[in-house]
């Protein structure tokens, strides 16, 4: 009974999704267009939502094979069980304030783009995602990624006649590919000779499998989803790709495709393969380290509002990879309930980073619909413009940079926590790999909170830098209404942590290595991780901060002077403020651009016009920096010049005649049907 | 009385180090020489308490050669030859000073991770104090290897032999007297070579930059 | 009933203290300079004549400005809450431990910025900017501090890491303790502003960070900026007394050990406050551009005393 209730409500969510992309292609008004295409994407997500809670309350995986369909590969397999039902919340989660903001953000490209193919795309995007964490065997798996990846590839296109998109949209193109081979070569290994696909017969494979090949699959699919996660060195196409896209759209990449990356490597490395050696997490969370510090180091020089945000998605990923990681270490060193921790505090931060991530991406694209730019030295004061995008950022802002009482703080809490079991480790390096997350965590906290003081500050205080930022409009209805869910949102999963950890800790339970019952990892309204003393509480502290706050302004309220005079900033005796006195987004950050002078590298080029007369007497002055990432001058620079030569070698074999082609036909035949001959013989 | 011995050992030995420190985040020539000459009061001190505690007579001779040698003899040449070339600071090393200090950082953490098994296996009351030592070698290389005056880089070499002679100390209580003067000997030695040659540069070259050694090709 | 009454004098007594602190700071180094100085209790007048003034806001700044003020107090008043100035095993050892007082104090240090930012002056930006960039690099170091801290005491609990070293005196003494000391007394000098990171004393704009970045501000709203940066103060001072010397904390909620253990944090106040002032005679304000190396210092002692702790085992 329950079973079928279970397949309705997935039944549904499917027909939601694939009728809203049908819809989405009749030859409606573009009103309507945008408000079925959003209907059904918010109607799909709600069905995911409730599907996932089904198998999370319930305990039970449910499974459902179509062994008719796509019967070459197994048949359609789709299987959910805890893991793949939190990734599937997380979809909808975003999926559904996303789609709501995206019926009212898509008005602007009526008569310029296509919303009809960007209503079907969002619809594909959504189902495709879905699939993802229902899939039961590998070709499910894969079909469902590779049209999840080129549906998103269509939505980065979709304003497709500016010229930096095309680039994005081709570096995506290629990272995605990678990234597919890769992911499909770790499936390959694990399939059984026998030559079944299913995730139950990969299990039973890896069993079987030396370490080293076991091994070799585990750095595989790290290196394969990571590419999709956005783990450094494989992140330089995500902040070029994000931005480009839509701004819904870059909420739903940014806060949840990425996070398929992680739950490829967490159903690969902990159902699929099972416990493994310990080096494994430590590289997961060198990785991380790397690609959190990589991340916000970038995300800080950044002007653009939403490639600050990007290079912010790979820092988080990072600090998810180091949860991960310590979570696989932990499994390996045999101590269930630290790896259960570790593994519930990177969960926690994906859902954090999927909502606030999310909310960032909406309100800039708030920012960039009421502006036309994205660009933070021409952006100030919209504060008084936009205050329901403005307080929403904040809110956002302050959860990303790991603030207390908000969400990010609990789970950047719980990531410090779970690193500290690894004191009473006795194996060799894990004493100095956790050292150095720790101390990679906390700079990363603490240079996040300064990229988003810039983020926000910048963007929305002082005075506008430009025209477009003074003639600035606030967001329509729903664009507003789904700022305010995911922002509300911040705020509960951070002041509600009591509640949502134990849940967490539940989806854990029971993968290889782990206890069939986590403990507890809370006591009334207090976190307590398992093993240390220490506890807190996110919702007593936003108490106590409440309070404080009251009693202050109450205090000051009675015993304080009331008088309040409003006069101009104070500029030294100059009277007439201009935006141009103030801080610029790049001059926040020159004091950190100083000090990591020597991994920014920055190229500066200063050119001062005198006066002829005099040269005390400066005309004109004129300052460029530029800074190249380090990854694309160093890596990814040569290796596209020598694709290129070797590209431009091959040219040669390119004549343009359809004989010479038809030729190599031949030639290519003859060589296989000689080595098949060879092979047997 | 292990528990004092190896509090104790481990606190100097930490000293030590960040007297090497020191040369990462100062600059004049004078600081290095000062910086010298207290970790060689260190390592006297780490002598005398090895001889102390380990109950080993000549390691009372050491401390009071290191005394003589390291604290007064060493530093006044350095100090003479420092007032010739007054203007020789450390102005810009090859890397610069945070980045080197959080390499030094690291590279300690590295020498914790090097010296792990020989720490596990020693049973002696000295051996928490090692991976410290082995932290030292390791800075001093890296002050050798990123420091472009001849006077610093002499500096760093002598830094360097503190580390060694610690590193003896602790493993092995001192390595036997009599090789330990050689020792001595050898480092005056190798002292009084460098000077000729810091001499000679300046002379040639008139700076101590070791950089203008690249002229030498031309 | 008793322990909530003890939260209550402990709070109440941190917000009375505070700007006394200040004053002995300024007054001591005053005395060290050969200047007869202000009284110890002049930073109270100060407070009282700001209350009693009205407020010049920008016709730039939003409410955020307005609501700045309120927030920093708030959280610091807050973390000031959860540190064990007076007693330990009190109720609000388990809300929070050392790294929600940190992250506490790194909210107010955020709304100062924000409200730095917000009138679009550039003294504002300027310091806001400085400030985030001192704050950020200072954030590795008070984690491998608290790191340190927590492998002797095997948690990041305020109360265990006080009661740790009570019940085992010797560890005061060893590497790890006095590195992670040394390590966070120089995040001290950087996070509330002293010399050689920021001069408190200046009013010069191109050196400072902390009055820069206050600069708009005026009235109430200054006095509980102030008032909140004296109390950061003594949350610093309170917290490396107590967690690296922690005798005289009262372990029980009797009249005796809670009159000690007032007695004991005066000394431990009194103690550092004459080595701050001492200090601050002594040493010239760095460049800005030498504080990342003054914290980079302080990265590597806290990885030393990480390092040690783990040789201690």
């Amino acid at each position: 009974m329950t079973l079928e209730t279970t397949a309705c409500v997935l039944a549904y969510m499917v027909l939601a999704y694939l009728g809203g992309a049908v819809a989405a292609l009749l030859p409606l008004r573009p009103d309507l267009t945008r408000a079925l295409s959003a209907a059904a994407a918010i109607g799909g997500a709600v069905a995911g939502i409730v599907l996932a809670a089904r198998v999370l309350i319930g305990g039970a995986p449910f499974a459902l094979t179509v062994p008719a369909l796509l019967s070459v590969g197994g048949g359609l397999a789709l299987r959910l069980d805890t893991l793949g039902a939190f990734f599937l919340i997380l979809v909808g989660v975003v999926a559904a304030p996303a789609a709501l903001y995206g019926a009212g953000y898509s008005r602007a490209y009526t008569g310029r783009y296509s919303l009809r193919w960007l209503g079907a795309m969002l619809n594909l995007f959504l189902l495709t995602m879905s699939v993802v964490t229902l899939a039961d065997n590998v070709l499910t798996f894969v079909l469902a990624w590779e049209a999840m990846s080129l549906a998103s590839y269509f939505l980065v296109m979709t304003e497709h006649e500016r010229a930096d998109t095309v680039a994005a949209g081709g570096w995506y193109l290629a990272m995605t590919h990678v990234g597919l081979a890769l992911i499909l070569s770790a499936f390959l290994l694990l399939v059984p000779p026998s030559g079944g696909g299913s995730f139950a017969e990969l299990r039973g494979m890896a069993v079987t499998l030396s370490p080293s090949l076991r091994g070799v699959v585990f750095v595989l699919a790290v290196l394969g989803f990571g590419s999709k996660a956005g783990l450094v060195p494989l992140h330089v196409w995500l902040p070029r790709a994000h931005p480009a896209a839509p701004s819904h759209v870059s909420a739903l990449m940014s806060g949840v495709m990425v996070k398929l990356g992680v739950y490829g490597i967490l159903r690969v490395a902990l159902d699929l393969l099972g416990v493994g050696p310990a080096w494994w997490g430590a590289l997961l969370i060198g990785l991380g380290a790397a690609s959190a510090l990589v991340g916000v180091l970038y995300a800080l020089m950044e002007d653009d509002l939403k490639r600050l945000l990007a290079y912010s998605s790979v820092e988080n990923v990072g600090l998810i990879f180091i949860g991960v990681g310590a979570g696989l270490l932990f499994t390996s060193l045999r101590e269930p309930a630290a790896a259960a921790l570790a593994l519930a505090a990177a969960l926690y931060h994906a859902l954090n980073h999927a909502v606030f991530k999310g909310l960032l991406f909406l309100g800039a694209g708030a920012v960039a619909h009421a502006t036309g730019t994205r660009d933070m030295n021409r952006l100030g004061g919209l504060v008084r413009r936009l205050p329901w995008t403005a307080a929403c950022f904040l809110v956002g802002a302050l959860a990303i940079g790991g603030l207390p009482p908000f969400n990010g703080f609990v789970s950047e809490w719980l990531l410090f926590q779970s690193l500290l079991p690894a004191i009473g480790s006795s194996a060799p390096l894990v004493a100095p790999v956790m050292t150095l997350a720790v101390g990679a965590l906390a700079l990363t906290a603490g240079l996040a909170a300064a990229a988003f003081v810039k983020a926000f500050g910048i963007t929305f205080l002082a005075l506008p830098r430009s025209v477009e930022a003074r003639e600035a409009h606030e967001a329509t209805a729903t664009m507003r209404a789904s700022m305010v869910v995911l922002a509300a949102l911040c705020a509960l999963l951070g002041l509600g942590a009591a509640f949502v950890l134990p849940a967490l800790g539940g989806i854990v339970a029971g993968y290889a290595g782990l206890p069939r019952v986590v403990p507890p990892l809370t006591a009334g309204a207090l976190l307590l991780p398992p093993g240390g003393g220490a506890s807190m509480s996110p919702s007593l502290v936003a108490i106590g901060l409440l309070l404080a706050m009251g009693a202050a302004w109450v205090a000051v309220r009675v015993g304080a002077a009331r008088g309040l005079r409003v006069s101009d900033t104070w500029g030294c005796g100059r009277i007439g403020q201009t935006p141009r006195m103030e801080y610029t987004s790049t001059a926040y950050a020159e004091p950190l651009r100083r000090v990591f002078a020597e991994l920014y590298r920055p190229t500066e080029d200063l050119t001062i016009d005198v006066h002829p007369e005099s040269r005390y007497f400066v005309q004109s002055i004129a300052y460029r920096s530029e800074i190249v990432p380090w990854f694309e001058r160093y890596v990814y620079g040569p290796l596209v010049r020598r694709v290129a030569a070797v590209a431009g070698r091959t040219r040669a074999i390119q004549s343009g005649s359809a004989h010479a082609y038809l030729a190599y036909l031949v030639v290519a035949l003859l060589a296989l049907l000689a080595i098949s001959l060879a092979w047997s013989g | 009385m292990d528990s004092l011995f190896a509090q104790l050992v481990v606190l100097e030995s930490s000293l030590a180090l960040i007297f090497g420190l020191v040369l990462l985040w100062r600059r004049g020539v004078p600081a290095y020489v000062n910086a010298f000459t207290w970790q060689s009061i260190v390592l006297a001190l780490v002598a005398a308490t090895v001889a102390w505690f380990g109950r080993q007579r000549e390691l009372y001779v050491v401390a009071a050669l290191l005394v003589l040698l390291k604290v007064i003899a060493i530093p006044r040449l350095l100090a003479r030859m420092e007032r010739r070339f007054a203007t020789e600071r450390e102005l810009a090393p090859y890397v610069n000073t945070a980045t080197s200090l959080v390499v030094a950082g690291l590279l300690v953490l590295f020498g914790y991770a090097v010296m792990r098994p020989v720490v596990a296996a020693s049973e002696l009351p000295t051996r928490a104090a090692m991976p410290l030592a082995m932290g030292l070698v390791l800075v001093s290389l890296f002050v050798v290897v990123s420091r472009k005056k001849a006077l610093t880089q002499v500096i760093g070499f002598l830094v360097l032999e503190n580390g060694i002679a610690l590193l003896a100390l602790l493993g092995a209580y001192g390595i036997p007297l009599i090789v330990e003067l050689g020792v001595f000997l050898d480092a005056l030695m190798g002292f009084l070579v460098m000077q000729i040659f810091v001499y000679r540069i300046h002379e040639t070259f008139e700076t101590l930059d070791v950089d203008q050694l690249d002229r030498l090709r031309h | 009933m008793v322990p909530w009454a003890i939260e209550i004098v402990q709070a109440a007594l941190v917000l009375a203290l505070a700007p006394g602190l200040v004053g002995v700071v300024r007054w001591l180094k005053a005395r060290l300079q050969s200047r007869r100085g202000a009284p110890p209790w002049q930073p109270y007048y100060e407070l009282r004549k700001l209350f009693g003034k009205e407020v010049v806001v920008s016709s730039n700044a939003s409410w955020l400005f307005r609501l700045a003020p309120y927030v920093v107090f708030a959280s610091t008043a807050a973390a000031a809450c959860l540190v064990p100035s007076l007693a330990v095993g009190r109720p609000l050892d388990a809300v929070g431990d050392l790294l929600v007082v940190v992250y506490l104090l790194l909210l107010g240090t955020v709304f100062l910025s924000l409200a730095g930012l917000d009138p679009g002056s550039a003294f504002g930006g300027m310091g806001s900017s400085r400030e985030m960039t001192v704050a950020a690099l200072a954030e590795p170091t008070v984690a491998l501090a608290i790191f340190a801290l927590a492998l002797s005491a095997g948690s990041t609990n305020l109360g265990q890491i006080v009661g740790r070293t009570l019940t085992d005196p010797a560890a005061a003494l060893s590497p790890g303790h006095l590195f992670a000391f040394a390590a966070l007394f120089v995040v001290m000098l950087a996070e509330t502003g002293r010399l050689p990171v920021d001069n408190p004393a200046t009013h010069l704009e191109l050196t400072m960070i902390h009055e820069a970045m206050v600069l708009e501000y005026s009235g109430r709203y200054l006095a509980l900026i102030e008032w909140a940066a004296a109390l950061k103060l003594l949350v610093f001072f309170a917290l490396l007394g107590n967690l690296f010397l922690p005798w005289g904390v009262a372990v029980a909620a009797t009249p005796v050990a809670l009159t000690l253990a007032l007695g004991s944090l005066l000394l431990k106040l009194a103690v550092i406050a004459v080595v701050v002032a001492v200090l601050e005679t002594r040493v010239a304000k760095l460049r800005l551009f030498r504080v990342p190396e003054l914290l980079s210092v302080s990265f590597v002692l806290a990885l030393l005393a990480v390092t040690s702790s783990f040789l201690a085992r």
